[in-house]
């Protein structure tokens, strides 16, 4: 992973009719990552990233794209920047190949060669020249990625992008989606208010909730802090000293004790505690997916 | 093929654009820049002639009494006529009015230069006309004044004017029958109507010896039709006849013509 | 930039309304010529001479009695003096002002078609051109290219001039083509009068010019092209502001028709003529028709056309290169 960013979003806020949407978000998408965008439906997931790529205009902040800033540098920040914002809506009259190749021209840097590398990263070879109302909404789905792709982006933004697929092609999606990050050292970033989703392909994500950035880490870290074990024991203090001989504990708060879940251990050091004459009041295991880890932070606002 | 008409509707669409605004640039140039000078167009003279006949064609010319003014359906006595013929012969009939209001004898004469004149004299088969009443009366002005100096020399042009009106039809056309319908007197029921009567009856009289040096040329007296209620069918001007006056010369005429269609068939 | 109005001419074409466009004109042509020729024949019936210069010749001294009455006015006089001679031109060049070519038909049909027909059918094409990129999102993929949105909207400007540029070209290769079938194809040079002005209720002659048929054409062509290329700016706003192509069809329609029945119960209420809508009949200036309101012109009409074109033209783009899209 390079130092340059591929992406900056820094303090950004959209005000609508003097109410505040968006209130600071902030973070940063490094090359060859898979950044997610976390958050229940009119949280601002959307908004954030149509400033992101120029459809709204920020009331504050600052938006670069490989350095290039949105407002200022429109042209050259959207050089490196493709997206599909929403669902893949292409013109319905024109062949898969008319849409790409009108999209293509808008770009004088874009060879017409890249037309044909494009159909083919997506495999779309078969249908290319068939009108976009006779495709699947999958098929859609890859026109709209190969539209995404034609301007070489360093930048790939991706809103909801398994949105009305099937299972077997959301594990296609995903799949090419790690794909490219891996072999074009791109950076994507893909909103959704699907957990699954986002723990399957991201390596790290951002949760946003009515207009704020709630927490942003790497998944592995969000995943391995969820699995844990919360114990209400009396004495405390001894059952702590018992507990770190076995294992890292922290102090939860309201006097609680967090241990990692291990699940052929927490038998073993059960029996400890009761054999040490400590009394375990409570024993549960910490919400088992990210998804009651959203619900945690967020205060119990509801996904759909 | 879809490429070829992209490519062909745009120039087309190019070529158009440029077309209309060079229109739009000479609408500027034509309609704002003043002071053009209205060319007079050149006379071309070449009349076709076609002949066309299984109608009773009736060519009208003279005055506002052939016009019909004053009639209140703006048929005139030629429009009663036809509608008379029509019912009588049972034939179609064409009507072709040329008669000018405030025509008078020199103005017919050059009216009768103009070469469609001429060619609908020499189709027609009835010829009716009217001339004579401005030279006299000059929009009323003349017998007013009664001044019999000007009245003769009126008189004497009028009466080389309707020859040469006379030689001229009868060139076109030599055998339609021409009707030349006489005046009446507007006047006959003011104060001066004995000095006013004699007048017109004199003039009538000249015109219609003139009439008889030619062949065919009938002249239909109006006089005694106006002479007792003149009133009554005269048009509120107190000159030109009304509807009803109209119809009485339209019957006039139409009894000369029937005689006339009668004979020639017999 | 060329590359732009290339992509919004493929659109335009692949949407089909161009050819539906030439489809609509050429129904209506068949329509209006069988009118048309219906119209002459009745006339000639009327008249019961076949022979249309006896028809003429009536005119002609049908005129010369106008001219002869005392209380005519000098102005009035003029006119009907400089249509005699172009009645007796007629004659004496054996051209029959009534029974039509096509070039006659096609300035008969553009004459009645400008203030309705054209910028309906020009309507028709311009009202989706920005709105249907936003009612089927695909401006989301379009404003995020490399490309300024002036840029974008401008491209699709340039269509729509094009594209009224072929509406025009249609009309008028469609009209000729049509209606010569009946009225035969020539007629290109008859001499039709022009330039009259009316001030108050006196008719301006000074500047009454005769001008040949291809000539007069081709001035109400341009005059047409302008009428449309306002209608089409102000549509083109609309679809800017209104994500609904039918609302926009819907206002334009209304503006339209309105300015139709305005055009005859206005006269007296004077500041009606600074709606676009009453302004739309260009070509009765250029034959001399009666102005609806009194202080109409032509440069008047077209000033007034002007300024809500450019009007149209800056807020459309002002407000397409600020307005977030949702």
């Amino acid at each position: 992973m390079s130092n340059n960013p591929a992406l900056e979003v820094e303090n950004l806020t959209k005000k609508i009719k003097g109410k505040q949407i968006i209130k600071g978000v902030s973070f940063t998408l490094f090359p060859g990552e898979v950044f997610g965008f976390l958050g229940p439906n009119g949280a601002g997931k959307t908004t954030t990233i149509r400033m992101i790529v120029g459809l709204i205009s920020p009331t504050s902040g600052t938006i670069k794209i490989g350095g290039k800033n949105v407002r200022t540098q429109f042209t050259e920040a959207m050089k490196h920047l493709g997206c599909i914002v929403e669902n893949p809506e292409l013109y319905p009259y024109l062949t898969g190949w008319e849409n790409l190749e009108h999209f293509a021209k808008m770009d004088p840097s874009i060879p017409m060669t890249r037309l044909q590398e494009v159909v083919d990263l997506v495999g779309m070879h078969n249908r290319i020249h068939d009108r976009v109302s006779t495709y699947s909404l999958g098929m859609r789905q890859r026109l709209g990625i190969a539209q995404a792709l034609l301007g070489k982006p360093k930048v790939l933004i991706l809103d909801e992008p398994t949105n009305g697929l099937d299972p077997a092609g959301i594990r296609e999606m995903r799949e090419f989606i790690r794909q490219l990050a891996r072999d074009e050292n791109l950076s994507v970033l893909v909103s959704s208010h699907l957990l699954s989703e986002i723990q399957l392909m991201c390596d790290r994500v951002a949760i946003i909730s009515k207009g704020a950035v709630i927490r942003t880490d790497s998944v592995e870290k969000l995943l391995a802090e969820q699995e844990r074990v919360i114990w209400k024991a009396e004495p405390i203090d001894r059952a702590k000293e018992l507990l770190l001989e076995e294992t890292e504990v922290q102090e939860g708060i309201d006097g609680t004790l967090i241990t990692l879940y291990n699940e052929p251990l927490l038998p073993q050091w059960n029996e400890k505690l009761v054999l040490a004459g400590v009394k375990v009041k409570e024993m549960r295991t910490q919400l088992p997916s990210l998804e009651d880890l959203f619900l945690e932070v967020t205060g119990g606002e509801t996904i759909d | 093929m879809k490429k070829y008409t992209l490519t062909l509707v745009s120039f087309v669409s190019i070529a158009a654009s440029l077309l209309w605004l060079f229109g739009l640039g000479w609408t500027f140039q034509d309609q704002f820049s003043a002071n053009k000078k209205f060319d007079q167009p050149k006379v071309k003279t070449d009349s076709v002639t076609s002949k066309q006949d299984d109608a009773l064609s009736i060519f009208a010319l003279g005055d506002s009494l052939t016009r019909g003014t004053g009639d209140a359906d703006g048929n005139g006595y030629t429009g009663y006529l036809s509608d008379l013929l029509k019912k009588k012969s049972e034939q179609e009939i064409t009507l072709v009015n040329t008669a000018v209001k405030g025509e008078t004898s020199s103005g017919l004469l050059k009216q009768m230069k103009q070469s469609e004149i001429q060619r609908q004299a020499k189709q027609a088969d009835v010829i009716v006309m009217t001339i004579g009443g401005n030279d006299l009366f000059q929009q009323g002005a003349a017998l007013e004044s009664l001044n019999m100096d000007t009245i003769n020399s009126q008189k004497q042009l009028y009466l080389t004017n309707v020859k040469k009106i006379y030689e001229q039809l009868r060139a076109q056309n030599e055998e339609a029958v021409i009707y030349h319908v006489g005046l009446y007197n507007p006047f006959s029921n003011l104060p001066d109507a004995k000095t006013t009567s004699s007048i017109v009856r004199d003039w009538n009289f000249q015109t219609a010896e003139m009439a008889a040096n030619f062949e065919n040329i009938i002249y239909v007296p109006t006089f005694d039709l106006f002479q007792l209620q003149v009133e009554n069918y005269l048009y509120t001007d107190q000159f030109h006849p009304n509807t009803e006056g109209y119809k009485l010369i339209a019957e006039r005429v139409a009894s000369l013509i029937t005689f006339e269609q009668e004979g020639n068939e017999s | 930039m060329i590359n732009l109005v290339r992509n919004e001419m493929l659109k335009l074409l692949r949407k089909k309304r161009l050819y539906v466009i030439v489809l609509i004109i050429a129904f209506l042509v068949p329509l209006f010529t069988y009118a048309q020729f219906k119209t002459i024949q009745e006339q000639r019936e009327k008249l019961g001479a076949q022979d249309w210069r006896t028809a003429l010749q009536q005119e002609i001294t049908d005129t010369q009695n106008r001219l002869s009455s005392s209380r005519l006015q000098d102005e009035w006089r003029k006119y009907l003096k400089i249509r005699l001679s172009q009645q007796q031109y007629y004659l004496e060049n054996d051209i029959d002002p009534r029974a039509p070519g096509a070039p006659t038909f096609m300035r008969v049909f553009v004459e009645n078609s400008i203030d309705l027909l054209l910028p309906l059918l020009v309507m028709v094409i311009v009202a989706d051109l920005v709105s249907s990129e936003a009612s089927g999102g695909t401006i989301k993929l379009l404003l995020t290219r490399p490309v300024k949105r002036w840029r974008i909207l401008l491209s699709k400007y340039l269509a729509m001039l094009l594209s009224v540029s072929f509406i025009v070209l249609s009309v008028a290769v469609l009209s000729y083509l049509i209606s010569g079938v009946v009225f035969g194809y020539g007629g290109w040079n008859m001499p039709l009068l022009t330039g009259f002005a009316v001030s108050g209720d006196e008719l301006l002659t000074e500047n009454v010019h005769i001008v040949p048929q291809w000539q007069y054409i081709l001035m109400e062509f341009g005059l047409v092209w302008y009428v449309c290329v306002i209608v089409g700016t102000l549509t083109f706003m609309l679809s800017v502001l209104l994500r609904s192509t039918a609302a926009v069809m819907g206002i334009m329609l209304a503006a339209l028709i309105a300015g139709a029945i305005l055009v005859n119960m206005v006269s007296s209420w004077e500041s009606a003529k600074y709606f676009f809508m009453v302004n739309l009949n260009l070509t009765n200036y250029v034959s001399g028709m009666a102005t609806p309101i009194e202080g109409m012109s032509l440069g008047f009409s077209m000033a007034v056309l002007a300024v809500w074109g450019i009007a149209g033209f800056i807020i459309a783009f002002v407000t397409f290169s600020k307005r977030d899209i949702y």
